[in-house]
């Protein structure tokens, strides 16, 4: 498999980053089938809830409310999370969340490190920055373990292996843990990482966590999992250090209620995940004694202060806008590069990067809405995607050279002409004399020159007929009378 | 001043010069919060048999075994359960009820063991906090009864014992019967399990792979 770029400074743009893909037969096939496997499941589980809407509502307005007061809650889960003995720390971008973590290893006198899965420790990409350090990090999520062992990249945020089938993962383990013997047999290979990892556990006494919602009420975290491999990582160290956006927060417990009703049924379609931990601090007896929690920026305050963008930051990272989206489900993750991909990447990745990478992504979308309606949050990423593809527009605009590009051009004669409805009959009549040179017998045009080309390269286009519709009415009221 | 100091004040100099109009104090936000909608369901409207019936397809469902007994007869329903699962060697939070200690077994009590001391253990039995049919969820908190959230993770074999009139039908009914939020969690539903491979559902990765429910029927 070829190098996978999910850096968004050095990915290639979404149209050749696709390309790959669209040429690999064996990966579209591991894409659509996980793909659907997961949309019968939730599709199943979301009708038999029937306040499934009125749940979205709350959902939704929870996590509004939240970004609207966000400074009162973070300090809240601050105060409440050190009262009860843990420690917060604040970190502006990837660099300073990444040295912080670092050092706090180095007061740990660590070695190794274990690690829960979590999506923002990839995004600030600290497993290769603590392994240039001298560290040995090991990820414990199962898709996780597949993907380090493997040498492959995320692309997926809940299923991150889900474009690697179990001849693959077999071909990997049995070359990694040096298990000749081993089959394909799913089971036979979830048990050979629960052997690779148990000792590790056992022994290692640092790990790393992401949350998926930090209490500001409590000054809780909550972790929500499958494997068991998080609670092993969240109970088993000495310490405990743990990653999370500043957009992770909740007022009050009470709104898990509201959260985890909707979380599993649309990440995997299951009613609730096997396993969900929350802790508090730091308890005499159970657990870590020494736990860190990380708040992380990196261009979220950027979101937050763009009133039409910030619905970004609602996002409970479920996975449900991939899942549902004809896009992602014809080119995977990859395409994105992004750590984040799919629908929600595509809004999110350029927004991280400030509009400076990754400007290709608002374009990865056909508009056709339908991450919005599975988002349990209410995300109206179509919304976000147009708004963002008017910012790349407007710094295409503005660059030298594009002045004149025929599109550009093309576009501006557009705007000239819708706006005025004498023009645009002139138009239509310009444009029907203009189109019968290239209109066939058949009624179709097969080939356009220049800019129109694009069109006709991939389809025909049928001719311009004899009469608008404007005529055809007009007519229509005159016979009528 | 430290780097995560200054971070820490830059970053919510910019959170709040990001909402316009500016934010609320707690208290203010408070006020908005309580505004919130909630028209989603926050009683179920099951019958009790109907709620019992449903906790125990959901735990059947995630391929826990379920066991229905009475108050009177746990004991021996533990025992049989104990002795059903082929192991000897078992582990028990300290407070759980020594009725529940059946003869003929190894019990180790925790009184803080080490995490080798128990992984050495082939099998624990809990009590619970609650159970929520909607999901065939069990909540544990971690009293003196449910036990150290390392002993419900390391053995391979979990006993929960689920009283009937702890069984509430959907997550809203758990969060109102709890006096304040609690400081540890853990939510079971079913045994730990992946879908990690090709999206087929494994039983089984580092929690217990076996999850055994006796649900005593205490308010009949």
């Amino acid at each position: 498999m070829s190098h996978v770029e999910l850096d968004p400074r050095f990915a290639s743009p979404f149209p050749q980053a696709v390309l790959p893909v669209l040429r690999n037969p064996q990966l579209r096939k591991n894409v659509a089938h996980a793909i659907d496997v997961i949309q019968t499941k939730r599709g199943r589980l979301v009708t038999e809830k029937t306040d499934w809407q009125e749940l979205r509502n709350s959902a939704a307005a929870i996590r509004s409310h939240v970004l609207e007061n966000l400074g009162a809650y973070l300090e809240e889960f601050e105060y409440r999370c050190t009262a009860a003995g843990g420690q917060v720390h604040w970190a502006a971008d990837a660099d300073e969340a990444r040295q912080l973590i670092l050092e706090l290893l180095r007061q740990e006198k660590a070695s190794e490190v274990i690690k829960i899965k979590t999506m923002t420790s990839a995004e600030i990409q600290l497993n290769p920055f603590l392994q240039a350090a001298g560290l040995d990090v090991f990820e414990t999520d199962l898709a996780e373990i597949i993907l380090q062992l493997g040498d492959l990249e995320p692309s997926h945020i809940v299923v991150p292996a889900l474009h690697v089938n179990r001849s693959q993962v077999r071909e990997i383990f049995a070359r990694r843990m040096g298990l000749k013997d081993l089959s394909d047999d799913p089971k036979e290979l979830t048990n050979a990482a629960r052997h690779y990892l148990r000792q590790k556990f056992l022994t290692i006494p640092t790990a790393i966590s992401g949350a998926n919602f930090l209490i500001a009420e409590t000054g809780s975290v909550a972790v929500v999992e499958s494997e068991g491999n998080g609670r092993m990582c969240l109970t088993l160290p000495r310490t405990l250090i743990t990653l999370a956006g500043i957009e992770k927060v909740l007022p009050r417990f009470q709104d898990l209620e509201v959260m985890l009703q909707l979380l599993a049924r649309s990440a995997t379609g299951e009613r609730m995940n096997p396993y969900t931990s929350l802790w508090t601090g730091v308890t005499a007896g159970d657990g870590p004694q020494r736990f860190h929690v990380v708040l992380l920026d990196n261009g979220r305050t950027s979101i937050l202060s763009k009133p039409k963008q910030r619905q970004t930051l609602k996002c409970i990272r479920c996975a449900a806008c991939m899942n549902a989206c004809p896009v992602y489900r014809q080119t995977g993750g990859h395409a994105y590069g992004s750590v984040y991909p799919g629908p929600i990447g595509a809004i999110l990745t350029p927004q991280l990067m400030q509009m400076h990478y990754a400007q290709s992504l608002p374009f990865a979308s056909s508009l056709c809405g339908a991450c919005y309606e599975a988002c349990p949050v209410k995300i109206n990423i179509p919304e976000v995607l147009l708004e963002l593809r008017s910012q790349v527009v407007n710094q295409e605009r503005k660059q030298t050279g594009r002045f004149l590009d025929p599109l550009y051009l093309g576009l501006r004669v557009a705007n000239l002409l819708f706006a005025w409805a004498l023009l645009f009959h002139a138009a239509q009549w310009a444009g029907r004399l203009g189109l019968r040179l290239f209109t066939r017998k058949d009624g179709w045009i097969h080939w356009l020159p220049s800019v129109g080309g694009k069109w006709t390269q991939t389809r025909d286009l049928r001719g311009l007929p004899a009469q608008s519709f404007h005529q055809w009415w007009a007519a229509r009221a005159k016979e009528t009378k | 001043m430290s780097t995560s100091a200054l971070s820490r004040q830059f970053i919510l100099d910019r959170i709040c010069a990001a909402i316009l109009p500016p934010a609320k104090d707690l208290a203010g936000a408070a006020v908005d919060y309580a505004a919130l909608p909630r028209e989603y369901i926050r009683r179920g409207s099951l019958s009790r048999e109907e709620k019992l019936q449903l906790m125990i397809k959901r735990l059947r469902e995630y391929d826990a075994e379920v066991i229905e007994t009475t108050p009177q007869e746990l004991p021996a329903a533990i025992a049989a359960q104990l002795k059903a699962s082929g192991r000897s060697n078992f582990i028990a939070p300290a407070g759980l009820p020594v009725e529940w200690l059946a003869d003929d077994f190894h019990w180790t009590i925790d009184h803080g063991l080490s995490t080798d001391e128990i992984e050495q253990t082939e099998g624990v039995v809990t009590a619970a906090f609650c159970g929520v049919a909607d999901s065939g969820t069990i909540v544990l908190h971690h009293s003196a009864e449910e036990g150290r959230r390392v002993l419900t993770l390391l053995p391979d074999w979990h006993l929960c014992i689920l009283r009937s009139s702890q069984v509430v039908q959907s997550f809203p009914e758990y969060i109102d019967r709890l006096p304040q939020p609690p400081r540890l969690v853990t939510y079971i539903s079913g045994p730990s399990a992946t879908a990690d491979i090709e999206m087929t559902r494994i039983k089984g990765v580092h929690g217990p792979r076996f999850l055994v429910v006796i649900l005593v029927r205490d308010e009949d």
